[in-house]
Parts: C-alpha cells; sequence; structure tokens
C-alpha cells in the first residue's frame, strides 16, 4: 500500500436525522406491559384453579403427564424445524450455480465504518484492495474513535493500488454516533449504485464483491447477504462459534435463500441496491440490531434477499465468555426491538405474507427456543435429582448429539470447512447453546422489563489475518 | 460397573455446572456494564464531519477488460473448426452435357451412373480390395 499519500481536507454537514416514530412515555409502557402479563398469569392461575378439581388425575400424575406432552411437542418442533432447515437449505444448494454474469461490473462503494479499530483498519482495507473486481471505491467513516483510528486511516487515504486498478481510499471523519449513523454518512456519501456495508474489524476474500454483485442482475433482488465466518480460531470458544455460524447461521440463512426471504444481512458484508437501502429510510439507531431492522424493512418494501455462500467475510469472534455475552445480549436484545418495530407486519399476514413468515420464525429463534431448551433441561435435572431419573439426561443429550453431530458433518461438507470442528458438536448443544439460551432468556425478560442497556464495544485483538 | 449410568452422572454435573457458569457469567457481565454506563446523549439533526480525499488523480489507466479463455490446440489436430462457407452470390450452376457413345466407349465401362452432375460413366477397379456394400 502507498501510504501517507497527499490529502484534501473538507469541511462538510453530514445528515445525522433518522425517521422515528414518536414514543410515547417509557414508564407507562413498561406499567402497562406488566400489567398486561400479570393479569394473563392471573387468568392462567384461576383457570388452574378452577379446573383442576374436576379432573379425575391427581396433581402429581397431571405435571408427569403434561411434561411428558410438552416433551413430546419440543422433540416434534426440534426434529421440524431441523429437518426442514436441513432440506430447504440442500435444495438452495443444489439450485446454487457458479456461472458468472460476465461483463456486469457496476460501480460499488465498499463502507468501512470504524471506531476504536486502530489495531485491524489497516488490515481490513488491504483485504479490500486484493478484490478481484474492478469498479468499486472505499469510504472508510470514522465514527469519532478515541483512539489512533483516525490517524491510522487517515494514512490509508489515496489512490491505493487493487488488483486491477487504481482504488480510491477517502475517509469520513464524523463525531460519535453509533454504527448505524456511520453507515449512513458512508451511503449518503457515495454515488454508486450499489454499496457494500461491513464491519471495521471484517476481512473479505478476493471473490466476495463479484460473486455478490452478479445476483443484482434481477431487478427483485434489493440485497445480497454474505457468509460470515470466525477468523481467529484455535481457541475453545471461537472454534465453537465458528461451528455455530457454519451449522445455525449459515444453514438457516441458505434455507432462507431458497425462498429469497433472508431475514438478517450480517453485519460483517451485506452488499445492496442503493434504491432499496433509500427506499427503506437507511440504517435506524433506535434498535440494537440495525442490520436485523433494516433487512426487514427491505424486504417490508418488496424487495427480495438472496445468500450468496461464496462471499466470505472473515471476522474476529469474542474469545472470553464475557465478551461473548455482552455480544448475544446485544443480538438478543436487537433482534426483540426489530420484531417488536414491525409487530404490524408479524399480525396482519395481508400486508406481506413473507415479512409474516419471516418475523414469526425470528420471534421463534429468539424467544420460543431458548426458553423451550432451558426447561427441557430443567426438567432432566430435576428428573434425576429428585426422582431418581438419571439415565433420562443421558439419551437426551445422546440423541441431541447424533443429530447435531450429522448436521455439522453436513455442513461442513457442505462449506469445505474444517473437519475438526464436527467433533465440537459432540458439546455443542448441552453446553454451548445453554449458555448462548440463558443469556438470551436473560436479556428477553430485561428488553420486556425495558432495562436500560448500552451498546458495548467488544475488544479486538487485531493478530488475525486471513 | 455399566457405563451409562457413569456417562450420565457426567452429563448431569456437566449441565448443572453450565447452568451455573451461564448465570454466573450473565451476572458478572451486568456488574462490570453497571461501571461502565453511560447515557448517550440525544444527536443532532446534522452534524460537521470532515471528508478527507486524496489529491492526486492517478494516471490514466486502460479500461478493464474481461480476461479472454485461452484454447490450447491439441497436437495432430486442426484449429478451430472452420466456419462454414457462406453463399457468396452469382455462383453459376452447371451445364448438363448428355453423355455421348463415343464418351462411353472412351471411358471403358457399359454402364452409366445417376449423379447430381447428371449420368456418368461408373468407373470401378474391382482390383482395390476394398470393402464394398452391394
Amino acid at each position: 500500500m502507498n501510504l501517507n499519500q497527499k490529502i484534501k481536507r473538507t469541511p462538510i454537514l453530514l445528515e445525522n436525522s433518522e425517521d422515528f416514530k414518536k414514543e410515547e412515555n417509557p414508564g407507562r409502557k413498561y406499567a402497562r406491559r406488566i400489567l398486561i402479563s400479570g393479569l394473563l398469569s392471573l387468568f392462567l392461575i384461576l383457570v388452574i384453579i378452577f379446573t383442576l378439581p374436576k379432573t379425575v388425575l391427581s396433581v402429581s400424575s397431571l405435571i408427569e403427564y403434561a411434561t411428558i406432552v410438552a416433551l413430546v411437542i419440543f422433540l416434534f418442533i426440534l426434529l421440524v424445524r431441523y429437518f426442514g432447515i436441513l432440506i430447504m437449505a440442500y435444495l438452495y444448494l443444489n439450485e446454487y450455480t457458479f456461472k458468472s454474469k460476465n461483463g456486469f461490473y457496476p460501480f460499488v462503494s465498499i463502507i468501512v465504518p470504524v471506531y476504536n479499530e486502530e489495531k485491524v483498519v489497516a488490515e481490513s482495507v488491504r483485504s479490500l484492495l486484493e478484490l478481484d473486481y474492478p469498479n468499486y471505491e472505499i469510504i472508510i467513516v470514522n465514527d469519532g474513535s478515541t483512539d489512533n483510528t483516525k490517524k491510522v486511516a487517515e494514512t490509508l487515504v489515496g489512490y491505493q493500488k487493487g488488483r486491477h486498478n487504481q482504488i480510491k481510499v477517502s475517509l469520513i471523519d464524523k463525531p460519535n454516533g453509533g454504527k448505524s449513523r456511520a453507515l449512513n454518512a458512508g451511503i449518503r456519501y457515495s454515488k454508486a449504485e450499489f454499496v457494500l456495508c461491513m464491519d471495521g474489524d471484517s476481512q473479505l476474500n478476493e471473490d466476495s464483491l463479484k460473486l455478490a454483485v452478479r445476483h443484482f442482475n434481477n431487478p427483485e433482488i434489493g440485497a445480497v447477504a454474505g457468509n460470515v465466518k470466525v477468523m481467529n480460531r484455535g481457541k475453545f470458544f471461537t472454534d465453537l462459534q465458528a461451528l455455530e455460524y457454519i451449522e445455525g447461521l449459515n444453514m438457516a440463512r441458505s434455507a432462507q435463500s431458497f425462498i429469497k426471504l433472508v431475514n438478517i444481512i450480517p453485519g460483517p458484508i451485506g452488499l445492496f441496491r442503493k434504491k432499496a437501502i433509500e427506499e427503506s429510510g437507511l440504517y435506524s439507531s433506535d434498535t440494537f440490531a440495525e442490520d436485523a431492522d433494516l433487512t426487514l424493512k427491505i424486504l417490508a418494501n418488496g424487495w427480495k434477499i438472496y445468500y450468496e455462500p461464496n462471499s466470505i467475510s472473515y471476522t474476529e469472534a469474542p474469545a472470553k465468555l464475557q465478551q461473548l455475552m455482552k455480544q448475544r445480549y446485544r443480538w438478543t436484545r436487537g433482534i426483540i426491538q426489530s420484531i417488536r418495530k414491525h409487530k404490524k407486519l408479524m399480525i396482519n399476514p395481508t400486508i406481506n405474507f413473507g415479512d409474516t413468515l419471516i418475523l414469526w420464525s425470528m420471534f421463534y429463534e429468539a424467544l420460543i427456543w431458548p426458553a423451550m431448551n432451558i426447561a427441557a433441561n430443567v426438567f432432566f435435572i430435576t428428573a434425576a435429582l429428585v426422582f431418581g431419573f438419571t439415565q433420562l439426561i443421558f439419551f437426551w443429550w445422546a440423541g441431541l448429539a447424533l443429530l447435531d453431530l450429522i448436521t455439522a458433518l453436513y455442513c461442513v461438507a457442505a462449506e469445505k470447512e474444517e473437519f475438526r470442528l464436527v467433533l465440537y458438536a459432540v458439546i455443542y448443544r448441552m453446553f454451548f447453546i445453554l449458555i448462548i439460551d440463558v443469556c438470551k432468556m436473560m436479556s428477553t425478560i430485561e428488553e420486556f422489563l425495558g432495562i436500560r442497556m448500552t451498546w458495548g464495544k467488544l475488544e479486538r485483538v487485531g493478530t488475525a489475518r486471513v | 460397573m455399566e457405563l451409562i449410568p457413569i456417562l450420565s452422572t457426567i452429563i448431569l454435573v456437566a449441565t448443572i455446572s453450565t447452568f451455573i457458569l451461564a448465570i454466573g457469567a450473565y451476572i458478572l457481565y451486568k456488574v462490570r456494564e453497571r461501571k461502565g454506563e453511560r447515557v448517550s446523549a440525544p444527536q443532532p439533526s446534522s452534524v460537521q464531519a470532515e471528508l478527507v480525499t486524496p489529491i492526486e488523480v492517478p494516471a490514466t489507466q486502460p479500461a478493464y477488460t474481461e480476461p479472454q479463455p485461452i484454447f490450447v490446440q491439441q497436437p495432430g489436430q486442426p484449429g478451430y473448426t472452420p466456419q462454414p462457407k457462406q453463399y457468396a452470390g452469382q455462383e453459376k450452376r452447371k451445364v448438363y452435357i448428355p453423355v455421348t457413345e463415343e464418351d462411353l466407349k472412351a471411358s471403358g465401362s457399359k454402364f452409366l451412373k445417376y449423379t447430381s452432375e447428371g449420368y456418368v460413366p461408373t468407373q470401378e477397379n474391382k482390383n482395390t480390395g476394398a470393402l464394398r456394400w452391394r
């Protein structure tokens, strides 16, 4: 890279407003929510009190039967979910084609929002300069970093040598306002028809842009989601996350792509038609999952969203449990906020049936599934400790581990990933997913009670290089 | 001792430990978060920012051209299949010339074969030994 080129500084006035709906008094809102849930709970208790004497079974038998019925329902949903996703992902990968649309190389602006990323921003830009695409520019948006990010970014500004030609690298330095505002600043400044939004710590592989852009030949496609992979592997938690990204996130995304309704365009790589993003009112900062919110807005406007498995973005995953908790807490609350923001579409399927379908699946994954998983584990622990059915938990674990092993094997083979990750499937559900589900459950309760939260910046090590 | 009870006990202990670990980590996270909590100020409708762009414009560079596929000619084979000849117009039709008895005698054949060029004397060489269909 040719660093420290001659630069020009121009003061600009950035539009910073967003289309917000006026929120009602939060205190009143949460009081109402607690009142409604309290009344519903009271109603349930009354139903139990009135119906219990009329049953022929004793209380203990009733609990036993109810538990068995709940477990059967849980197993049924688990299997339907697993095989539904697997079959749809398989069908998608079958119809997926590598055929490139030669000659379609529209101008693309790559927007790199950075906040305290001094250790990783140079590597990110370097990976962008190696892209196998002839027509793009890089816009770094410094969101009021408090470290040396601005200095590092300024040295990168200039015409840098790309794979095919010189690539223009610009910098927008703005006061801190959050990731969504930083991305919006870049999108507003861009003159391109297509924008690629990514994270400041992510690195793209050389074919990412070329393979994602070709889908825009279809005028119905509003955005293309890329494939996120964990960059800093080799540690216990990062390896588990690598498996989770492949088995949990990418497989689900492949299944959603079969119906061209991907529900979350991941932050580390998302390519958008600028018209689609503008129609949706750009990114909003009223949720903590701005990517999920924007995706739902794009879908609501009738655009289709596709998933490109070979557009790969490598990202640094949290290596410590604390950091992982912080990330998942934000994701869960953000997704719940996005679902609540679009609840009209969820309730009324006549507005946009695709959106309704996607919102219900998000609701299930974020709220129902973690609760069900925790409840099942609590049941087996109780059955073992109180009633002495210790072997039940073994068969439960064996069944889930077998299911996860098969799925992991398929996903690892489909993505040509490291085989050693398959072995983590043995502890994936009983250990990793249980921790994540506890975090999701707590975040849901906090979101319900309206407890204030902050964005939370993950610490970047910056040693990883693809 | 049987294997299943031992495994069951291990899994039971592991599951309970995971629960305790998850709840503990969550509480610890909340405590740490609370320490560094700060209220974000409301954002103005527009902010003053700085745009940093390069001054130098790169020298004119050749436009990107799609790399063409490279074909390697196999040894002993012609290059590409030649394109079919196009009709150039003004192609003169051959004039039919009837075969006379003198011609037949000159060719040394008793029979005539009908071809697109009219009747031509047959010239069969039985000594070639080539396989013939009857």
